[in-house]
């Protein structure tokens, strides 16, 4: 059966893995820049979600340099697709579970 | 964790906002390939044209004509790699075109009338296209047919310039902000 997450649930947390759960479907990259545009985030607080996935397993971060810049890219983790799908997966369960009552 | 309908609610419509926001960026993306590819070929149709008037027709013919093949090509290379491609943008391409000229042939259009009507029926076209793509499209559609309007009222020499900074660098700006949504 389908399971909260705890670091999953977390807003932008949600909003990130739900960007790169979607993105990774079709095959898209998402550096920060554009994980920033899509989750209407700031540096500040995009930087620290994106860690506690890290730190979690949930995404896998590239840290290099296009030309000077410096250039994140993030990626989704097989186990962070995995548990984005099943906190899904639980929040559905949650609404249709309040349905039948 | 204690997570209530409402707040599941909540997280599943606030995914359904970042899943419509990620498909709306990746078409911005898409599309701003192309449009910086028409702003380049519009700006140097119309500098061109101001150089040799007289071979004018066939310069943009040729221009329209490598403009029509690189959308085409930009859209099956996009299919290649699994994402969707509207077909239905190059029949309205072609559609515009044909309504163009058909203006043209019956309002019987002095030079600086053409010049300005093509620009100004391709930016209602974007702005017509933006109720349905996102309002980038609607603003950068108004704003440069505005411009081009502006410029056949009241820029007397040097038209085909001011048309390839307003037109061309308006699509090529609107091109690389797209590229960043």
């Amino acid at each position: 059966m389908a399971k909260a997450d705890d670091i999953i649930h977390q807003p932008l947390r949600l909003r990130i893995m739900a960007a790169l759960s979607a993105g990774n479907g079709s095959g898209q990259e998402f550096d920060f820049a554009r994980l920033k545009s899509v989750t209407q985030a700031s540096d500040g607080n995009l930087g620290s979600h994106i860690e506690t996935l890290e730190r979690a397993h949930y995404v896998e971060v590239e840290r290099g340099y296009r030309g000077r810049r410096p250039r994140m890219v993030v990626r989704p983790t097989p186990q962070g697709l995995r548990a984005y799908k099943d906190h899904v997966a639980f929040l559905r369960s949650i609404i249709e579970g309040e349905m039948e009552r | 964790m204690q997570i209530d309908a409402k707040s599941a609610e909540a997280s599943l419509a606030d995914i359904d906002v970042i899943v419509a926001r990620l498909k709306q960026s990746s078409f911005y993306r898409g599309a701003s390939t192309l449009i910086i590819g028409w702003g380049a070929l519009v700006a140097f149709g119309y500098v061109a044209s101001s150089f040799v008037p007289r071979e004018a027709g066939l310069i943009w013919v040729i221009l329209n004509g490598l403009g029509l093949i690189a959308t085409v090509a930009t859209g099956l290379q996009y299919r290649r790699k699994g994402a969707d491609f509207e077909w239905r943008i190059v029949i309205a391409l072609v559609l515009f075109f044909a309504l163009g000229l058909v203006c043209c042939r019956m309002g019987h259009f002095g030079w600086r009338e053409i010049d300005a009507f093509w620009p100004i029926l391709f930016m209602f076209g974007y702005a017509l296209a933006g109720l349905w793509l996102g309002r980038a499209f609607t603003l950068l559609g108004v704003a440069i047919a505005a411009l081009c309007f502006a410029g056949y009222l009241w820029v007397e020499r040097w038209f085909d310039f001011y048309l390839a900074v307003v037109d061309g660098g308006g699509l090529i700006l609107a091109g690389l902000w797209m590229r960043r949504a």
